[in-house]
């Protein structure tokens, strides 16, 4: 099989991987734009979320709740529970770590806040391996046939498709809160100009806690979807994927949760693409050629706008 | 009856104290404008008067309740409006969604007030829907007294409402000011080019290097000869 007749299937691919990391690029770029710096513990809070959904989907199994197959997906109801459990579990852990540790830094510059956050990134890191130990545990054991699309020949598994709407679910419901309600448009509010939002009335506090609620929620999303289409997770999943999270924020133009889904789809499919003519190993390097290149031509991003 | 006296108020920024106790006072429905030239103190003035600087010593109080230290948020309940003199818009939001932002505090229907902005800036209503960040440095001026005016304040503070505008422009900036004013709203100016904004005062006063150096009529100080030489560019 030539190299070229593979690039569809790659393509599909890279939607799939691009999704995860889109919604992970939205969380990092509505905490960067409103709280001012880079959250290095992004990737374990994913890594979190997606623990939490284990050790509670674990408890429903004990419990008998059913988690027979919903039609052609691999999980069923239980699954999706612990899922939902663990994406609220995790945006209240997320809001306790700030009122426990950034709320104190706030008044210090952006650098400390990115340093503290790497802090956290470990202690979240140390804390999953310590409950769960290094080893990858399964989400799901059973093993998921891939469907074949007639004509095009591409490969893809109804998991997959689900973490695609998921995606498609979520943008959408991030994109009407923004836009729509008043909360979401305190949050854009804010990010654009906080001494104003503060003398305008808007309780910056609260749209503090909001946007980690969403950012929280989005990570442990990720996460599981991650779970879901790798069939494992380790405590290095999050940590893993940080790097082409930050790529395509960057990419997309950092504080813009718009560019954020464009770029982590720019990312995903480059990334998946280049394995037709690289080792799968350099993914990543990719991400960061990418990056890079982006930075020297457009230091804003494809979205981003001058400050 | 004064609606807003600051006294001796002493503020600045960490350790640099730039005013050196400042007194001003705004009657109920007065226009009064404070001039000075660059680093008199008069934006700090206006900082701390609502709350985004804390005074070292002395006292604000508005509607005979004392707000000294009292955080902008709160400041903004008690019916104080203040647009700042640069980054005074949200430049992402639309028209509509930045005096949307101004009325964030309230949890009625709020209707009434975006019609009334309407009317007193009408080109708003026809740009309600573009994004404030590509408009016109006018425009924005219109957004930012627009937003400020949302909560239907008893004291509206604007920092420097005519600079970088052309001149036809500030001279409609100024009329829309009037218009404010005669609804029985207080106005408190500050301005470095500041004949215009005497002329509508009806008090003013001059600060230099952080202190009171003038205090009079809007009229008296156009005409005072030191204050022309010194503050108005002769």
């Amino acid at each position: 099989m030539d190299i070229l007749s593979r690039i569809p299937q790659l393509l599909v691919y890279g939607v799939i991987s691009g999704s995860i990391l889109s919604l992970g690029g939205i969380g990092v770029s509505l905490t960067y734009s409103i709280l001012g710096f880079s959250n290095f513990a992004y990737g374990d809070v994913m890594a979190l979320g997606a623990y939490i959904a284990l050790g509670l989907f674990t408890l429903f199994v004990s419990w008998s709740i059913p988690n027979i197959p919903l039609g052609p997906l691999s999980f069923g109801f239980g699954f999706i529970l612990a899922a939902i459990f663990a994406i609220g579990l995790t945006a209240v852990a997320v809001v306790l770590i700030d009122r426990i540790l950034f709320k104190r830094l706030r008044h210090y510059s952006s650098v400390i806040l990115m340093m503290s956050s790497i802090g956290v990134a470990l202690a979240l890191r140390n804390i999953l391996q310590f409950f769960w130990g290094p080893q990858p545990h399964y989400y799901i054991e059973r093993i998921q046939i891939a469907t074949v699309i007639p004509g095009l020949g591409i490969r893809i598994k109804p998991d997959q498709v689900f973490i695609v709407l998921v995606t498609i679910v979520l943008v959408v419901l991030v994109h009407a809160f923004l836009k729509y309600t008043k909360m979401g448009k305190a949050m854009r509010a804010t990010a654009d100009n906080n001494a104003l939002a503060r003398v305008t009335g808007i309780n910056t506090n609260r749209v503090i806690v909001w946007t980690w609620v969403i950012g929280g929620a989005l990570a442990a999303t990720a996460g599981i979807l991650a779970g879901i289409e790798n069939k494992f997770i380790t405590p290095e999943l999050g940590w893993q994927m940080l790097l082409s999270i930050f790529a395509a924020v960057v990419l997309g133009g950092i504080g813009n949760p718009y560019g954020a889904i464009v770029g982590g789809m720019v990312i995903g499919i480059a990334e998946e693409v280049s394995t037709a003519f690289i080792p799968t190993g350099y993914k990543p390097a990719v991400a960061f050629i990418i990056m890079i290149l982006m930075l020297l031509v457009k230091p804003t991003g494809l979205l981003g706008k001058r400050r | 009856m004064s609606l807003l006296t600051v006294n001796a108020v002493t503020s600045g920024y960490g350790d640099m104290e730039i005013l050196h106790g400042v007194s001003i006072e705004v009657g109920a429905g007065e226009i009064i404008t404070v001039i000075g030239p660059n680093g008199a103190g008069k934006s700090t003035l206006m900082k701390t008067i609502f709350g985004l600087l804390t005074p070292t010593a002395g006292q604000i109080t508005f509607a005979e309740e004392e707000i000294t230290g009292l955080s902008p948020n709160l400041v903004v309940r008690r019916g104080m409006g203040y647009v700042p003199q640069v980054e005074n818009i949200f430049p992402s939001l639309t028209v509509h969604e930045n005096l949307e932002m101004g009325a964030f505090i309230l949890t009625d229907d709020f209707s009434g007030q975006l019609e009334e902005i309407y009317e007193l800036f009408p080109i708003l209503k026809d740009r309600r829907k573009q994004r404030v960040g590509k408009m016109s440095g006018g425009e924005r001026q219109m957004v930012a007294m627009g937003r400020a005016l949302m909560l239907d304040p008893k004291l509206l503070m604007l920092d420097e409402p005519s600079a970088a505008l052309a001149p036809n422009l500030a001279a409609m900036i100024f009329e829309r000011i009037v218009a404010i004013n005669a609804s029985g709203v207080a106005i408190l100016i500050v301005e470095q080019n500041a004949k215009e904004s005497l002329k509508l005062s009806d008090r003013g006063y001059v600060l230099a290097s952080g202190r009171n150096r003038f205090e009079d009529t809007g009229e008296n100080l156009l005409a005072n000869e030191d204050v022309g030489q010194l503050y108005l560019g002769g």
